[in-house]
């Protein structure tokens, strides 16, 4: 920058003389101490605690409780499961060092001091590292196919529910779009470029989808529902066949029981019917479009009775304490 | 200025010399300095052509050629009293002419005619029409003919421009006079060493014909490196601003604007302050800046003043948006020449202040939200306090620079003539010593987890920041360097030493180069 460039740091060739490094070292003459930082920082930069930048609300921040976003819940889980203690911080995608949360910035070792983000693909081994328990690992094998379906037919239809179904709308705006805004106009732009990212994802990955374009129409919806099912009936049958109750047969949740909480947990919370009977028929459920029933009715219910076990496992200790602190 | 007595054989047409002659002066002025028009002066100095200038006179008729896209109506808004007021019997032909003057000076300030296009020619109606009848009167009856040339009205430009801290490559087309009233479209793209690249369109035109009164509506759109908060900044907006001139010189500005912010591209040393605001705001505000210069040359001012004040008030009431809060900031600058050649002292100060406001229309809440790193203030700098780096003042996360709520700074500066160069050259030696507080408003102790405070506490707050300015001596700086003034912008090689930092503010040792137009 041509306009604030100031003294070049010193070279073998250029030292500063030993005189005038000394009159240099004598000032300033006078330091007092640090200024203090803005109000509005210090609750993002007091605490003991690793921060892991979620998108959350501050209410349900301050209670630990789970994430709306299933990529943060993914992590916030894994994490719990690990046993690694943090905070969560309700924030954005644009806080993070790659463009999307979630991410962890350790704790500071100084008042001062900046310390590295971890973003989501180092999360893995953070946890590993700072966890007090470990978490089984899962063979590479299994664990991509397995996978292959939530970051697929799953994920999509999460994307076609929230970003795409006019009846989610208003679950929309409350996750992502009035947090951000209160202005009109930036909230309906802010909408606009989600629905058409959302758009451009399903498209990429999902049925019936040309992956050279991007126009709304193309999206097959019931093929994404459907697709969305079969998916969530093999999870279902997947772990009908472990004994321990957790995927793969192993002794306590791993990071794939994590990934499939992630999805079931919210698609359970948010986009099941009132009265929670799902219909029978794989059709009705299908035109239902609710994908929570759909999580529900996978299977003999094994999907909803691994997130009621998970759920119990890692939150029902902490929130309902913090629910009856609240009551008192 | 002057007419030898020996030439004034036909004393109207001295006098028409003499004013076609103080029209292109003031020309002149006004084209140079358009924004600070000086009163038009009659420096009569004979006392023949005084005699004449006392002669009752009256404008017979005035013909403007070469204005040919320009719109009847804007000329009639600007000649019509010319003609109106010289009707009265007591009229001179001093008064004429100095009408004349401020009429043409008008249409130069419009911005629409060349410079050097300007021609007024003023000749005695009744030689021409002597046979057919007498004048009634003996008052010279008078027909002015100006003669203009109109700018392009389609212009394209490209350039490099000096901002404050920043240089930057432009593109510009300006259309001039679209509808004939002296309105502007400008359309300018830019991109620069902190700016990745900025567009914006401005109309703008004046009101009622009067070159004083502009209302311009801009429409932006930009992206710009903060690196001293290790972030960028990407704003989409527009503004409505009136922008006057009054009679002694001075400037106001009153605008709304609406402006999306958005805090991102996040450096991976970004600190936990910068991450906490990153994300969208609307700022929707009302600003009025007033601006008295009263410096004999803005670059290197060797005597006069300059005051201007910035007051905003930003999603209070009806203005809605994400922040709220009431802001002000004041620069008053002074230089002074010593009876000695070529040398002269200044002294500069500027303050600022921003309070926080809760939404809505109450002036209490329980929850007013702390400023934004966007909307707080930033010292420090080659153009600012120098002998820091950018925003090296203040409250400070890490490397990042957070800015504060509350600043007070000022500086002491003396200009030598350079032994070889001499009084005259725009090359100076400059001894300076400069300093400031920047001071953020603090919150509760361990905030619960909200980042809210309530009226309380930002008032208490207020308080106790702005008490902490005087808290113990400025942070300061003092050193020396070469001045250079070229038109455009000044720049600064200096080589400065801190006397007195905060812990974690950003001093420089040794030299620092500096360009700009506004130096404290």
């Amino acid at each position: 920058m041509a306009t604030t460039s100031a003294a070049a740091p010193p070279r073998k060739w250029m030292q500063v003389p030993r005189p005038l490094q000394q009159l240099f070292d004598t000032f300033p003459l006078l330091a007092y101490d640090v200024n203090a930082l803005p109000a509005r920082a210090q609750s993002a930069t007091s605490g003991d605690l690793p921060t892991l930048y979620v998108f959350s609300t501050e209410e349900e921040a301050l209670l630990g409780a789970p994430s709306f976003n299933p990529s943060c819940l993914k992590w916030q889980t894994f994490l719990k499961l690990a046993g690694v203690e943090f905070q969560i911080l309700p924030s954005t995608n644009h806080a993070s060092p790659t463009g999307a949360l979630p991410f962890i910035l350790p704790k500071r070792s100084s008042p001062t001091d900046a310390p590295s983000p971890i973003p989501s693909s180092k999360l893995h081994d953070y946890a590993l590292k700072y966890g007090t328990s470990n978490p089984p690992e899962v063979s590479a094998l299994r664990l991509d196919a397995y996978q292959a379906l939530l970051d697929g037919p799953i994920r999509n239809a999460w994307l076609q529910a929230l970003y795409r179904d006019p009846e989610y709308t208003d679950l929309l705006d409350r996750f992502y779009i009035t947090p951000a805004s209160s202005s009109y106009w930036v909230r309906g732009a802010l909408r606009h470029q989600l629905r058409r990212a959302a758009e451009a994802e399903i498209l990429k990955t999902g049925p019936g989808g040309a992956a050279s374009t991007a126009l709304s129409l193309l999206v097959d919806e019931d093929s994404v529902y459907r697709a969305a099912l079969n998916a969530l009936e093999a999870l279902a049958t997947l772990l009908s066949e472990s004994e321990t109750g957790w995927f793969f047969g192993a002794e306590t949740p791993t990071i794939f029981d994590a990934s499939v909480f992630a999805y079931t947990h919210l698609m359970l919370k948010y986009m099941s019917d009132a009265k929670g009977e799902a219909g029978e028929e794989q059709g009705s459920v299908v035109a239902s479009r609710r994908l929570g029933n759909m999580v529900r009715s996978a299977g003999s219910g094994e999907l909803e009775q691994h997130h009621h076990r998970l759920f119990e496992l890692l939150w029902l200790g902490d929130l309902s304490a913090e629910y009856s602190n609240d009551k008192a | 200025m002057a007419s030898s007595p020996s030439a004034l054989g036909n004393p109207i047409e001295a006098a028409t010399a003499k004013i076609d002659k103080a029209a292109d002066i003031v020309h002149k002025e006004a084209a140079t300095i358009v924004t600070e028009p000086k009163p038009h002066q009659h420096q009569v100095e004979n006392p023949v052509i005084e005699d004449h200038l006392l002669a009752p006179a009256t404008v017979n008729s005035i013909e403007i050629h070469g204005a040919n896209n320009t719109r009847r109506g804007l000329l009639d808004h600007l000649f019509k009293p010319l003609v109106e007021e010289s009707t009265s019997p007591d009229t001179t032909l001093g008064d004429v002419l100095g009408r004349i003057s401020t009429a043409t000076q008008k249409l130069t300030k419009l911005g629409i005619f060349k410079e050097d296009g300007f021609g007024v020619f003023i000749s005695d109606a009744r030689q021409k029409q002597q046979e057919q009848f007498q004048s009634p009167t003996d008052r010279t009856e008078l027909d002015v003919s100006i003669r203009v040339k109109e700018q392009s009205r389609l212009v394209f430009s490209a350039g490099t421009d000096f901002g404050n801290a920043e240089g930057s490559a432009y593109t510009n087309a300006v259309l001039r006079n679209i509808f004939g009233g002296a309105e502007t479209l400008s359309v300018n793209a830019a991109t620069g060493t902190r700016t990745r690249s900025a567009y914006n369109a401005v109309f703008s035109t004046p009101l009622n014909g009067n070159p004083d009164i502009r209302l311009a509506l801009e429409g932006l759109r930009s992206s710009t490196q903060k690196p001293w908060a290790s972030h960028d900044e990407h704003l989409t907006g527009g503004n409505l601003r009136l922008a006057w001139s009054t009679d002694n010189g001075d400037n106001h500005a009153l605008g709304y604007s609406g402006v999306w912010r958005q805090l991102t591209g996040l450096a991976a040393s970004a600190s936990p302050t910068v991450r906490a605001d990153a994300g969208d705001s609307l700022k929707s505000s009302i600003t009025h800046t007033f601006t008295r210069d009263r410096r004999d040359s803005p670059m290197l001012p060797q005597a006069g003043y300059l005051l201007r004040t910035v007051s905003e008030l930003a999603g209070w009431g009806p203005l809605k948006g994400d922040v709220s809060f009431a802001k002000s900031e004041v620069e008053l600058s002074a230089a002074q020449a010593l009876p000695l050649p070529g040398i002269s002292v200044g002294a500069s100060f500027r303050a600022g202040l921003l309070y926080p406001l809760p939404k809505g229309y109450s002036l209490s809440s329980a929850s007013v939200a702390p400023s934004r790193i966007n909307d707080r203030f930033q010292l420090g700098g080659p153009t600012d306090v120098r002998g820091f780096s950018m925003g090296g003042l203040g409250p400070h996360d890490g490397a990042d620079s957070v800015g504060g709520d509350v600043f007070a700074a000022g500086s002491v500066n003396m200009l030598l003539p350079l032994p070889k160069a001499g009084p005259t050259s725009p090359l100076r030696l400059q001894l300076f010593a400069n300093g400031g507080r920047l001071v953020a408003l603090q919150g509760k102790k361990a905030a619960e987890g909200s980042m809210s405070l309530d009226s309380g506490a930002v008032a208490s707050g207020m308080k106790s920041a702005v008490a902490e300015l005087a808290n113990g001596l400025p942070s300061v700086a003092a050193g020396f360097g070469l001045v250079y003034a070229h038109p455009v912008a000044r720049f600064e090689l200096n080589f400065s030493l801190p006397l007195v930092v905060r812990r974690g503010e950003e001093a420089r040792k040794g030299l620092q180069v500096g360009v700009g137009i506004n130096f404290l």
